[in-house]
């Protein structure tokens, strides 16, 4: 378990809702609300925060959410336990995962992989415990190709990660080192906010 | 791209606003002494930074940091440099500053917005 990136997200706790339940919830409802809908079968939540992305989710699923911080996760029971489904929650590092190869269908993430240390090791733990060819979904932000709002997403970096997330990380790259196959990649707010659908090999 | 009218008019809020309190800090920082090339980076660099402490607050929590941050800062750059530019060159009234400041903020909105309207039409397929 990573005891620094554990740490730095259970002191986000305290004020991630204040930041991150109304402007960017409300901005990307329509967006996560069709991206989430494509869940089905054994799904993994990777990176379940305070369960602001529960509602989003599609009843009637039986759905195991992870979380690196305790804090977090304690935030986001309420949220669980109000799922017209089942929301299983457990403490976990993406880098180590306590699953059995090939244990999940689908694999979604919601501005996961800005923050994760090691994007590409994290993105390889994923693919061990898909099935082959099961699908990763990622909501995410990204660096952006395009001047001059690539440099703004360079500037804004080492104050933001001093708080949580990389805003110029390369993750359909990451995702493509990591051995996916990139499936689809879907714009959300000019190229820096995006869905990347991924298979894991056969 | 966005067209409901509370995040649109938060927008041009947070873009105009940005705008203002920049060509107002270079208006009053900057002036006929200074060496023209000098204003332009100083009100760049000023303008960024005034444009990313401002736009993490409230306007961050209300309209969401992403949308917020990118064209704030897009105006604070185009804002600082403008106005930066013009101080040493000509006289810039703290009034006029912030009307430049603001007009440009509006159109650096413009042009994220219409940027955001190409960019969503490029999905990619494999």
């Amino acid at each position: 378990m990573d005891a620094a990136t554990r740490a730095k997200w259970d002191r986000a706790a305290g004020t991630f809702d204040l930041m991150s339940s109304r402007g960017p919830e409300w901005r990307w409802a329509p967006a996560k609300r069709e991206f989430f809908s494509a869940m089905h079968g054994k799904v993994l939540f990777l990176a379940v925060g305070t369960g602001l992305d529960i509602p989003f989710f599609p009843p009637g699923l039986e759905i195991t959410g992870i979380d690196i911080s305790p804090r977090m996760l304690e935030k986001a029971q309420p949220r669980a336990d109000a799922y017209e489904g089942k929301i299983e929650l457990l403490e976990m590092d993406v880098h180590d995962l306590a699953f059995d190869a090939g244990r999940f269908d689908q694999v979604f993430t919601s501005c996961t992989f800005c923050s994760v240390p090691n994007p590409v090791g994290g993105l390889e733990s994923l693919r061990r415990i898909l099935e082959p060819r099961g699908e990763l979904r990622m909501f995410e932000h990204t660096g952006s190709r395009w001047f001059p709002f690539s440099v703004m997403m360079h500037l804004m970096t080492p104050l933001s990660r001093q708080v949580g997330p990389e805003m110029n990380r390369p993750t359909v790259e990451n995702v493509r080192r990591a051995g996916f196959l990139i499936r689809e990649v879907k714009h959300i707010y000019l190229d820096i906010v995006k869905t990347i659908t991924a298979q894991a090999p056969a | 791209m966005e067209t409901r009218p509370y995040f649109v008019l938060g927008d041009l809020l947070v873009n105009a606003t940005v705008g203002a309190l920049v060509g107002l800090a270079c208006a009053a920082l900057i002036g006929p002494s200074w060496n023209m090339w000098l204003g332009m980076f100083v009100g760049m660099a000023l303008g960024m930074a005034m444009a990313l402490v401002l736009s993490l607050g409230l306007f961050a929590v209300l309209l969401g940091a992403m949308e917020v941050m990118v064209p704030a800062m897009l105006t604070g750059m185009t804002a600082g440099m403008v106005v930066g530019m013009a101080a040493p060159m000509t006289e810039v009234s703290l009034g006029d500053g912030a009307r430049w400041g603001a007009l440009l903020g509006l159109v650096c909105l413009v042009v994220t917005y219409a940027a955001n309207a190409v960019l969503l039409r490029q999905t990619t397929h494999s």
